[in-house]
């Protein structure tokens, strides 16, 4: 288990998390979503927030009979826009950490605390799970591209598998962030501007249960996803490049 | 002949205007942009020569460019503002949508509190009657 600290200026806010929570994003996830739900009950005793992007499934109604908090929104607002109504949720109800992961049973849950560590330590604002094995060639070439374009060093730009602390929840609670439409680039270089420590930490993923990426999944879609990513990414690469502070590895706790 | 059509085009700019106003179907800030393009074109239809006299004064060979190319200016300008402000739109129906969503699962909590509570009070106190049987 080791962590990489993608960028470290400013010290993260203070550690010691007492009460995180879990926010999933869902949309059409009727097949996984309940098993989804088991597993992070299983894996640890955090509140569970199900945000349903409007679905057209029974959703909202499996993931409240699992046991979840659903966050039903009336209009689709895509994966970034429900996983920010999550975070608002969370932080007005007081928490001080909050675990994205998708329901589609890629995220392994086993996994939670990892990416809760080092935030907890207060090491990092923000921590990634990452596994860029599970990337197929064109998932591949888009984070090559994206990397160079941004100029961000984090491995796994697209993973939704994420801890924020406190500070983050600020950071992308506001409207600042409501104008992203993608929770990648965009997001990241919110928080690496607003000087949030990030770290990313290899967490092995499984194949897609159900359903399909919502970008890689048409021509169309991923044209659109690369031009808009590309364009946010350069507009917003900062004039300095960012340095990974690489002896900044965390060894793991026995 | 050319100055009168550009003349009615604006006189028919500004009555619709007007007209869109009074039903409330134009906010008045954006009606003023409109009633100076309105304007704009009275003065086209009216004095026509004052484009001949601006473009001789910047050197402009061709006067009507002059005009075409302020018409696409202004155009491209006011598109681009209607974006911005369509951005802002959309962000705002966006935070209404996730706080509709939020204020949904706060009030299905209450409710679900207030059902427990409900079946609490309903249900015989146990605890009570076998307090009065000893």
């Amino acid at each position: 288990m080791t962590y990489q600290l993608i960028k470290n200026e400013a010290p993260a806010s203070a550690g010691k998390l007492s009460s995180p929570a879990i926010v999933i994003p869902a949309f059409n996830e009727q097949e996984t979503i309940r098993e989804v739900i088991a597993e992070v009950q299983g894996a640890c005793s955090y509140p569970i927030y199900v945000v349903d992007d409007a679905s057209r499934d029974s959703t909202r109604i499996v993931a409240r009979e699992s046991g979840a908090v659903v966050l039903p929104l009336v209009n689709q607002l895509g994966a970034w826009g429900a996983t920010q109504a999550g975070l608002r949720f969370a932080l007005a109800k007081g928490h001080d950490a909050v675990v994205t992961m998708d329901a589609d049973g890629q995220h392994d849950p086993a996994y939670i605390e990892q990416l809760l560590r080092p935030l907890n330590e207060g090491l990092s604002d923000v921590c990634i799970g990452s596994w860029p094995e599970r990337g197929s060639k064109m998932r591949t070439i888009a984070w090559k591209l994206l990397r160079a374009a941004s100029g961000m060093k984090i491995e796994d730009l697209t993973s939704g598998f994420r801890a924020y602390n406190k500070r983050a929840l600020h950071l992308l609670s506001g409207w600042k962030a409501t104008y992203l439409e993608f929770q990648d680039v965009g997001v990241l270089a919110l928080l690496l501007q607003s000087g949030a420590q990030i770290m990313d930490t290899k967490t092995p993923m499984r194949d897609r249960q159900s359903g399909h990426s919502r970008i890689f999944q048409t021509w169309r879609i991923v044209i659109y996803y690369m031009f808009h990513s590309l364009l946010l990414g350069l507009t917003k690469r900062p004039v300095k490049r960012y340095v990974p502070n690489r002896p900044s590895v965390m060894e793991p706790t026995p | 002949m050319m100055s009168i059509v550009i003349g009615l085009i604006g006189l028919a700019a500004a009555t619709s205007i007007f007209w869109l106003v009074r039903r409330d179907q134009l906010h008045v800030n954006h009606a003023l942009g409109w009633i100076i393009v309105a304007g704009l074109f009275a003065v086209l239809g009216l004095a026509p020569t004052v484009v001949d006299y601006v473009a001789l004064k910047l050197g402009i060979a061709y006067p009507p460019t002059l005009a075409l190319s302020l018409g696409i200016v202004i155009l491209t300008v006011k598109i681009l503002l209607m974006d911005i402000e369509r951005s802002r739109s959309e962000v705002a129906l966006h935070r209404v949508t996730q706080k509709l969503a939020i204020q949904e699962a706060r009030l299905d909590a209450l409710c679900k509190d207030e059902s427990v509570s409900a079946r609490a009070d309903s249900e015989p106190d146990t605890n009570a009657i076998s307090a009065h049987r000893q």
